[in-house]
């Protein structure tokens, strides 16, 4: 699914990094037509939420004593099931190493519920398309529902059957950095849903008709999107702003491509990136550790590391010699306004600073876009948040309209909130204030193991996990002189990439 | 399942099989409906309700005034400001959120433990002292003008505002007002229309709180005597005494332009409620024909045909007053009278033939299983233990629920299915790029 991130960013700024552009498939979950729904008139889109289980570090005891985080236990023994090195452990996170072909086996015990997620993430995703077959990993995402030798529709136990008669929430997604693929299950049905899981690794159905089927589903999933002229100004306010690295083009890819990319691509792209070594297994719930890594050997053990090394994207973003605008004219009642400017990677020690600065701009009612903006009756709303990326980060504050404001006054009011910062600094009171809140959502995130699996497989994609356990501990640490200090080392006048949407009064409609 | 099968239903140890009258409270505090849900989740409390002030308890002279109000609650007391109020769940990290819907006004919040009191008071404050004053409630209309405004803009909410215009009769509280009527009300509505209403609908007579995590029933009860104490009135939800009833087909397209991919819904009004007889029969049978990609509606429009995204079947709006069954479904203009036609010939070989027993079974299984996986968290069971009581049933429905499914016969369902539905007398709406439906 094809994510609002204008309306996530707005929701919740601890949960930033899930806002990569990022789009899904299966969607079932929501069509559950027996399920109890939240009765909500504006209820928070399906956002996923960052989030750690109980038994999960102790991360508001850490941040509280403002202490350096928390350094992983190194490899010690790995008698915990025959086959598998024990890597490190942190925060209640154990790290396995499947010695036969280098799958990463990450174990979270919790046990408050009979329920396991298990995910694997793929450290593949739209940076690693180029022109032509971009959208790509997104296909073969779609694609990997298809079938297996081992498990498909004719036999009747293909993965949407199975997971369906077990009553099973899952879904995949695809971002920029990473593909994966979840379910949460009672703890009963883990071991066959390994099973499938690990036979479509490598024994996935790549077939023509399928492709051909599943390619117009894909572009009607585009064209949803385009639907949303604020999701079509992201797109192109994140094409404007990277020139060179593969965040430029959108996660689902260019319409020509989705509609041409060849099966041949696609299994090239399958045969290169879905391989075990590629690979982690992220089971979060209620499992018992030796036998959990016992069936994950069982079944993708089974399976060689890859024949050549997984390649690596070696493009890197030129600097960036002025600013850069973009406009997207089309029908609509309200105008938009973006700024973004690229920033470190997700895994740069500055970071953490961005975290509590985006906090300070928008969280809530006393946040000072939400003062300056939406109470002054220039915006709707408004917010800020860094897209966390394995290479360049992308940070963005935006507003959209309130009716009779103008682009140029919404422009000038978010530059100059970002240009009392710069100047003045934030107070210690507004640190301390965001601080708590960080400490609160990490006793939230206890609450349930998918959302616990949705975010640790964003760290994966960044290309650490541990920093699920460690960012937390960091954010506690920042200072107000380091928010001012980033804000004035990367968020440059001449370093932006502004968008506007300027709605186009509709045409006379008339329904019937 | 390992485990007794009720294990999965709390948020325990997977050891402990208690049963629902063990872990929950349900009592009358302050002249609230109360219920409690201790749970194992460590510090973490959520916090859901609702208040029977929705859009279906707008006076007849302004519509807008519903939503209004409950956007004024986050806007001060009568001793704090809006910022004063905000500052203080920033200070511990605690949400509170006010929706309005169709029946009610909905209440959810989170906090930790020891914040407890302050958020309960909280809530308390703004749902009884709200300060209501003028300027915030002219920020407040030109916040709503401009969401309404946005959303004129967006096919699926005006497929929905279509369709429930199509199917439910005016006077019927699942019948959607216009965007236009809305914004015309706005800004027409007053504050004194506003204090009117609140004084009429926010009490605690049919209000009803669910709290659910690392609390004791006893914590919570006294926290909302403190808060609620003193409290009176409200009003009761809208209960239509006749039910909707589709007399005749139609279509209804919505133009809008620059759109690549249009909604569709496809439904009638079902004349039930959630707990009427039929009516979980319907729903699983609902559930084989448009819920999840082995729902005949994935499998065939979308995997095999590759006709769209997204398509579905489900009841909705049926709590309260008798629902709705429709089938959504995105197609891309060029696509749409295809994926339509493939629609409507699942539909009626649906109607026609019924549902199978494998396929009864496997859903069956599905449902139970995915039902329990949701009371996996504290939210999740928050929103089953208030869905349930908005429904009429007590919290031990928890536990009744799967055998309630599990019980259903094909013959059941079928019989539901030709009962309540009728293919030849639905409604068709279109909404996005596509021309107006010839009359």
């Amino acid at each position: 699914m094809m994510r609002n991130r204008m309306v996530e960013k707005f929701k919740s700024p601890v949960s930033r990094m899930i806002l990569a552009a990022r789009v899904g498939c299966a969607s079932v979950a929501a069509l559950g037509a027996s399920y109890p729904a939240a009765a909500s008139a504006t209820a928070a889109p399906a956002a996923v939420q960052p989030a750690k289980a109980a038994s999960v570090a102790q991360p508001a005891k850490a941040a509280a004593g403002a202490q350096p985080p928390a350094a992983p236990t190194p490899a010690a023994s790995s008698t915990v099931a025959a086959g598998f090195s024990f890597v490190k452990s942190l925060g209640g996170i154990d790290e396995y190493r499947l010695d036969s072909n280098g799958l990463t086996v990450l174990l979270v015990p919790d046990h408050s519920a009979p329920v396991v997620t298990f995910q694997v993430t793929y450290q593949v995703g739209s940076r690693n398309e180029v022109t032509g077959t971009t959208g790509a990993t997104h296909i073969l995402e779609h694609m990997m529902f298809k079938g297996s030798e081992g498990f498909n529709d004719p036999r009747g136990n293909s993965i949407k059957q199975f997971l369906e008669r077990v009553g099973g929430q899952f879904n995949a997604t695809t971002s920029f950095d990473r593909t994966n693929y979840f379910a949460t299950i009672g703890r009963e049905s883990l071991e066959g849903y390994i099973a499938i899981e690990a036979d479509r690794m490598r024994h996935l159905w790549l077939r023509e008709a399928d492709r051909q089927s599943e390619m117009t589903v894909v572009r009607n999933e585009y064209e949803r999107g385009k639907n949303d002229p604020d999701n079509v100004l992201m797109e192109e306010v994140t094409a404007a702003a990277y020139e060179a690295l593969p965040y430029h083009h959108p996660t689902i890819g260019w319409k020509s491509d989705i509609e041409h990319v060849p099966i041949a691509r696609l299994r090239e792209f399958y045969d290169t990136f879905y391989w075990p070594n590629n690979a982690t297994v992220t089971v979060i719930g209620d499992l018992d550790t030796a036998a959990t890594l016992n069936l994950i050997k069982k079944y993708y053990g089974v399976y060689a590391h890859s024949p050549a090394p997984i390649p690596t994207m070696y493009t890197e973003e030129p600097a960036q010699s002025g600013e850069r605008r973009v406009t997207v004219k089309r029908p609509g009642e309200l105008g938009t306004v973006i700024i973004a400017h690229k920033v470190p990677n997700g895994r740069d020690g500055d970071q953490p600073a961005f975290d509590i600065l985006d906090a300070i701009l928008s969280s809530g009612k006393n946040a000072r876009l939400y003062r300056a903006l939406v109470d002054q009756g220039l915006a709707l709303n408004a917010g800020a948040g860094t897209d966390l990326h394995h290479d360049l980060s992308l940070h963005t504050v935006y507003a959209v309209l309130a009716p009779g404001a103008e682009h140029e006054q919404v422009e000038r009011a978010l530059l100059g909130e970002i240009a009392k910062i710069k100047s003045d600094g934030v107070t210690a009171a507004e640190v301390a204030r965001v601080k708590q809140q960080f400490t609160a959502a990490e006793a939230y995130k206890r609450d349930g193991t998918a959302a616990i699996a949705a975010e640790i497989n964003e760290w994966i994609a960044v290309g650490d996990w541990t920093l699920y356990v460690t960012f937390p501990q960091k954010v506690q640490l920042v200072t107000p002189a380091d928010v001012q200090r980033v804000a004035k080392e990367y968020l440059k006048d001449d370093q932006s990439t502004t968008g506007w949407f300027i709605p186009v009064p509709p045409a006379a409609e008339k329904g019937s | 399942m390992r485990h007794h099968v009720l294990a999965a239903l709390f948020l325990v140890s997977a050891a402990a099989a208690a049963s629902v009258a063990d872990q929950s409270h349900r009592s009358q505090i302050a002249g609230v409906d109360l219920i409690t849900y201790h749970t194992d989740v460590k510090d973490v409390v959520v916090i859901l309700g609702s208040l029977p002030a929705g859009d279906a308890m707008a006076e007849p002279g302004n519509i807008a005034v519903p939503t209004l109000a409950g956007m004024m609650l986050d806007r001060g007391t009568k001793k704090l400001d809006k910022f004063a109020i905000a500052e203080q769940l920033d200070n511990v990290g605690a949400e509170i959120a006010f929706s309005v819907g169709t029946q009610s006004l909905e209440i959810r919040a989170k906090c930790l433990k020891k914040d407890l009191p302050l958020v309960i008071g909280l809530i308390a404050a703004e749902l009884r002292t709200p300060a209501l004053q003028p300027q915030e409630f002219n920020k407040a209309k030109q916040q709503f003008i401009g969401a309404l405004e946005a959303s004129a803009q967006n096919t699926e909410a005006r497929a929905q505002e279509a369709f429930g215009r199509a199917t439910f009769p005016p006077g019927h509280p699942n019948r959607p007002h216009t965007v236009s009527d809305y914004k015309a009300a706005a800004k027409a509505a007053t504050l004194d229309e506003l204090k009117a209403f609140h004084a009429k609908y926010y009490g605690p007579a049919h209000m009803t709180l669910v709290v659910v995590g690392d609390v004791a029933a006893a914590e919570a009860q006294a926290e909302i005597d403190k808060a609620f104490s003193g409290w009176t009135g409200g009003q009761d939800y809208v209960r239509p005494a006749m039910a909707a009833v589709l007399k005749a087909a139609g279509e209804v397209s919505v133009p809008l332009a620059d759109k690549p991919s249009v909604s569709v819904l496809i439904g009638q009004p079902t004349g039930l409620r959630y707990k009427d007889p039929d009516a979980l029969a319907l729903r699983v049978g609902t559930a084989i024909l448009g819920s999840g990609f082995t729902g005949r509606l994935m499998g065939i429009v979308r995997d095999k045909e590759g006709l769209t995204y997204n398509i579905g079947a489900a009841m909705a709006d049926d709590s309260i007053a008798d629902g709705r069954w429709d089938i959504s479904a995105s197609f891309a203009p060029a696509l749409l009278d295809k994926g339509i036609a493939s629609t409507r010939r699942e539909l009626d070989r649906w109607w026609k033939d019924g549902v199978t027993d494998q396929e009864l079974a496997a859903r069956k299984q599905g449902l139970v299983g995915s039902y329990l996986v949701g009371l996996s968290t504290t939210t999740g069971l928050a929103n089953a233990i208030l869905t349930d009581v908005q429904r009429g049933y007590d919290v031990s429905r928890l536990e009744t629920y799967p055998g309630a499914v599990k019980a259903l016969t094909r013959d059941e369902v079928n019989s539901a299915i030709k009962n309540h539905l009728n293919p030849s007398l639905m409604v068709l709406v279109k909404a996005g790029s596509v021309a107006p439906a010839a009359h």
